[in-house]
């Protein structure tokens, strides 16, 4: 049945092929189409494929279709050269043959193209008709047949009455039927590997072991799908690229600027306030967030023009450069100090206390041995201690305060000079050896006969008589005003006084011992001289005024350094033994450092007394100074001094001594080290020299 | 609270307990244990009286609670302990108080502040004559400075003197009626007064230097040693024959006084950082600090041995106290003498068992230590 189908289904196509075909042929199909028809009757109880029934209900709508065309064809011409291109017969008379065999000839054409022009525009039916290539003639097409054309145009089954949404039976469904479709057990050949395509896979291996074929190739991906653009570019244009800062972005609006603000960002009457007092650059926000009941009653935004310029600003002011800025720790630049711990030795704790005086104690100092300490006080007196035991030895009442104390430096001679009033005593303590006691008479009484030529001068010499004698004074040196320092040069042959005054130039004398002789170094009055020294090595003497320390040359009699002291007042002065480095105490709690190789500057300003620093004092040979204060301490500081001119000195301070007790606003008044041994000695307002080891 | 096994000892045949471990409580403390020997002995023998003992675990004196005391001594305390008890010391009592006129500095000898060395001669044991009845016989001329110490050989022929002029000279005590030589200083009469009172003048037989500062002590190791202390933070031990230096021990501060013993061979030297500092002066190798006593607040400026206990000695010091310290306990002293009013400047004992303190307040004291006897022994 299925052969029959597809045999009358080509029928039909070549039918529609040639649209004027035989009667005969035609008749052919009619009775093919009612024995079609008839089986269908018959057997439309039988089962069968749906799609086979209608397949033949087509054919069947075609063939009727047909027989209506032919029957419209009178002369019913059926060429029977088949399916070929008519351009065959181009050159031919005939156009093909008929059943009988005769030949077909073509039809007398004498259209021509003017002919054709007018029947297009005359002819009502032109429109339908069609040249048949087969026959040669015109046909034209009945309205059935125009309908049937647009139908298979859309796309439309060419019968009208084909219904071609009918309700599917599912046959193949998921559930199973008791009467299935098909009941036939599974092949075997569903069971077992397939011959066929192990052949053919064995085929594919084995050209690709011969290398007939070539699996597929990797991508060669050397110069890459992706590869950076400008890694060739020059780094310069790049740097310059990296550095480039892209404009401030406006910051994204917040909760607080919505028309409807959560309630935790609205103003309390309090935060309201504030925000009103503050000024408009110290502001949070710069609005206070309202909340409206809807988007439609929210008003025109009234900073609108102000914000705007403000973002101009943002723009135009926004840093076109990144700025390399180094990012240091102020902690950092600090140079490390060594800990007081490493720097000892150093004084840390009050050993002994030297009682006895029942004014304030002026002025201190130690005997080159170290074995007896002097001091001098505004009760009139002045002590000689033992060092070690703090027993008072001796007591020489000189008959005024005491402003200033020296021991001679000369260990060969034993010496003491002390300024009170206007006057410099010389005493002879006898507190050493004889031969060193005589040696100290020797020097004082060696040149008397020098004597006469000084009367005329504005400083007098004289012996001590009587009382005075017994009690070890020797010389008096009357001053024209009131002492307040006496210094004795290293050789201690030499020692200078000091008596400040403005209007005199008369403020400094320096007197040779040995030959009872005074002079005044200067001519000329440079300010209020508070303190002088000696150089420890070279002959050069310091002078310090009120705001500067002038340096002169003894030798060649003129100044060499004028350091400036960045303080008001000079209260004290003390020279490093090395002679390259002076420290300077003020009446405003500075200590200065100077370095006379670095700079007429100090090299180092130390602020650590809460009051007036009284005095300061350099170690002989440990690398230690003191300044001792009104607030009633004394600081130790280390202070390094290197050979190497690169390298400054290292100054650390690392203990603060206190002891003293504060009496009339007074605190340390002078403060001296002993010449062998890391100790201390200080001199209070309390009349007490304290002792720290 | 655990326990431990303690095994009691003593040298003392007197408080001989058995010498069976006992289980004691390990937080016991001296009280407790000294209740518990008592009750041994009070078993043993009726007619004991109550002793207080003190209690020594491995050559130190207990003072705190046993297990502690054990912890940081890092003593195990899985074993039997050795515990030794000897009776204990009882506090030194003040004897008596002299007055004298002006700071004592020395109880052998005054500081002569005069340049030179003076021989007292001294009667008996009088330690405390008065000074108007002692003749000075020599006058030793020869220090520079002020002589700061002196000290006797043991077999009393010469003596030693140290000074501030860094020198140690060495002298014969043989008393003699001439003088060795008369160097007569023409120029000061009135010197010449002075010495024609102090007596006929000598020379020393030998000078030792190497001292870079003031020497502050000196004595006699035996009779051909010499050991000195100085400000130059160094003790030096001489050698009198040669006169050569034979050791140097090197401190780091200033050193105030030294004292040997012979009973254990080692030096005790108080200096200015208030500790106490036993030596052994035998070390070639530098100094090395054997011990260190630690107490005092002050300067450091006597130290002693005792005569007849070799772990027992007194320092004096300036925060005004004397301590007694036993070398075993060196933690703390055994008694603080609190008895002075200012700077102690010296310390000594007697044979007799008497200590002597003197000081700033004029006043020389002397303490009755009674436990000197009975530990002699030991």
């Amino acid at each position: 049945e299925d052969e029959d189908l597809s045999d009358s289904e080509d029928s039909v196509y070549s039918g529609l092929e040639d649209s004027g075909s035989d009667s005969e042929d035609d008749e052919d199909e009619e009775e093919a189409l009612d024995a079609a028809a008839d089986d269908d009757e018959e057997e439309e109880k039988e089962e069968q494929a749906q799609r086979v029934e209608f397949t033949c209900q087509l054919t069947a709508d075609w063939l009727r279709l047909f027989s209506v065309f032919s029957c419209r064809m009178s002369p019913d011409i059926r060429n029977t050269v088949g399916n070929i291109p008519m351009e065959w017969y181009r050159d031919f008379p005939h156009i093909g043959y008929d059943l009988d065999g005769k030949k077909i000839y073509k039809p007398i054409r004498n259209k021509d193209e003017l002919d054709d022009f007018l029947d297009k525009m005359e002819n009502p039916d032109y429109w339908r008709t069609v040249h048949d290539k087969q026959t040669g003639s015109d046909i034209i097409l009945s309205d059935d047949q125009v309908e049937l054309v647009n139908r298979l145009q859309r796309g439309q089954f060419g019968d009208v009455n084909f219904n071609e949404y009918q309700p599917s039976v599912e046959f193949f469904s998921k559930d199973v039927m008791i009467h299935p479709v098909t009941n036939r057990p599974a092949d075997k050949r569903s069971f077992i590997p397939s011959l066929i395509e192990k052949e053919k896979v064995s085929k594919l291996v084995h050209a690709i072991k011969m290398g007939w074929i070539k699996p597929r190739r990797v991508e060669d991906d050397s110069r890459g799908r992706y590869y950076d653009l400008w890694s060739t570019e020059d780094s310069s244009i790049l740097a310059k690229h990296k550095m480039h800062l892209p404009a401030p972005k406006i910051p994204l609006p917040g909760h607080q600027e919505s028309y409807n603000p959560p309630p935790e960002y609205l103003f309390t009457d309090e935060e309201r306030a504030l925000w009103e007092q503050q000024d408009p650059s110290d502001r949070k926000l710069p609005f206070v967030p309202v909340r409206f009941s809807s988007l439609r009653q929210v008003p025109a935004f009234p900073r609108f023009i102000h914000e705007r310029f403000e973002r101009c600003l943002d723009l135009y002011l926004c840093p076109r450069q990144r700025k390399m800025r180094v990012n240091v720790n102020p902690e950092d630049l600090i140079p490390k100090l060594p800990k007081p711990k490493d720097l000892q030795p150093f004084p840390t704790t009050q050993s002994l206390v030297y009682q006895g005086h029942s004014g304030l104690v002026r002025s201190i100092s130690v005997s080159p041995s170290g074995q007896w300490l002097a001091s001098g006080s505004d009760d009139g007196s002045v002590r000689f201690w033992e060092v070690r035991s703090s027993r008072c030895m001796k007591t020489v009442q000189v008959g005024g305060a005491v402003k200033s104390v020296a021991w001679n430096p000369n260990p060969s001679v034993c010496l003491l000079a002390v300024a009170l009033d206007s006057v410099v005593l010389l005493l002879s303590p006898s507190l050493a050896d004889r031969q060193v006691v005589s040696a100290s008479e020797r020097l004082l009484s060696g040149q008397d006969e020098v004597e006469p030529a000084e009367g005329a001068g504005p400083v007098t010499w004289g012996e001590a008589e009587g009382e005075e004698l017994n009690q070890g004074i020797r010389l008096r040196i009357q001053h024209p005003k009131a002492v307040h320092q006496v210094v004795w040069h290293t050789k201690g042959d030499y020692l200078a006084s000091v008596m400040p005054d403005h209007s005199s130039h008369l403020q400094v004398f320096i007197h040779q011992v040995s030959r009872r002789r005074s002079q005044n170094p200067f001519r000329r009055n440079k300010g209020l001289v508070q303190c002088v020294s000696f150089h420890p090595v070279r002959p050069y003497f310091f002078v310090a005024t009120q705001r500067s320390v002038r340096i002169y040359n003894l030798v060649k009699q003129e100044m060499t350094k004028k350091l400036q002291a960045n303080s008001k007042w000079i209260s004290s002065m003390a020279v490093h033994p090395g002679g390259d480095h002076v420290i300077c105490g003020s009446y405003d709690c500075r200590l200065s450092w100077f370095d006379l190789d670095l700079s007429t500057k100090p090299y180092k300003m130390l602020r650590h007394h809460k009051k007036a620093v009284r005095g300061v004092a350099y170690h002989r040979v440990y690398p230690l100074f003191a300044s001792a204060s009104d607030d009633g301490s004394v600081i130790i500081c280390h202070g390094t001094v290197y050979n190497d001119l690169l390298q400054n000195p290292l100054i650390v301070p690392v203990k603060v001594l206190r002891g003293h007790v504060i009496t009339h606003d007074l605190g340390v008044l002078d403060v001296t080290f002993h010449p062998t041994q890391p100790w201390i000695f200080s001199s209070g307002a309390d009349a007490t020299i304290r002792l720290f080891t | 609270m655990s326990q431990l096994q303690a095994r009691f000892f003593t040298e003392d045949k007197r408080y001989v307990v058995d010498d069976v471990p006992f289980s004691i409580p390990a937080g016991s403390e001296v009280e407790d244990l000294s209740n518990v020997i008592n009750k041994l002995l009070l078993a043993k023998n009726a007619s004991h009286s109550k002793v207080d003992f003190d209690f020594l675990v491995r050559g130190q004196f207990l003072r705190t609670s046993l297990s502690f005391h054990m912890e940081t001594e890092g003593i195990s305390t899985e074993e039997v302990v050795e515990i030794e008890y000897v009776e204990r010391v009882t506090a030194p009592e003040p004897e008596e108080c002299m007055m004298h006129d002006d700071w004592i500095s020395s109880v052998d000898a005054g500081w002569s502040y005069d340049k030179t060395a003076r021989i007292w001669s001294v009667e008996g044991k009088a330690w405390n004559s008065e000074r108007n009845k002692v003749k000075a016989r020599h006058c030793c001329r020869g220090h520079t400075g002020s002589v700061d110490t002196v000290a006797t050989d043991p077999t009393g022929s010469k003596f030693c003197s140290g000074s501030w002029d860094k020198m140690l000279k060495i002298w014969s005590a043989v008393p003699t009626d001439e003088a060795d030589e008369v160097e007569e200083p023409a120029d000061r009469p009135r010197k010449k007064q002075k010495t024609q009172q102090l007596g006929l003048t000598r020379t020393p037989l030998m000078t030792l230097s190497g001292h870079n500062e003031a020497v502050s002590s000196v004595l006699w190791c035996d009779s051909e040693e010499v050991c000195s202390a100085s400000w130059d933070h160094t003790i030096r031990v001489w050698d009198v024959e040669t006169g050569g230096m034979k050791t140097t021990l090197t401190g780091s501060k200033v050193f105030n006084c030294i004292s040997y013993s012979p009973l254990c061979r080692r030096l005790a030297s108080g200096s200015t950082d208030r500790h106490i500092r036993l030596y052994d002066p035998r070390t070639k190798d530098g100094s090395l600090v054997l011990l260190s006593l630690t107490s005092h607040t002050g300067w450091v400026t006597a130290v002693k041995w005792a005569p007849s206990h070799e772990h027992q000695l007194v320092s004096g010091s300036l925060d005004n106290l004397v301590k007694l310290w036993d070398t075993r306990s060196c933690k703390a002293p055994l008694y603080d003498l609190a008895a002075h009013e200012d700077k102690v400047f010296c310390v000594d004992w007697t044979e007799s068992g008497l200590m002597l303190s003197g000081g700033a307040d004029n006043k020389l004291y002397t303490y009755r230590y009674s436990a000197c006897q009975t530990d002699a022994g030991a």
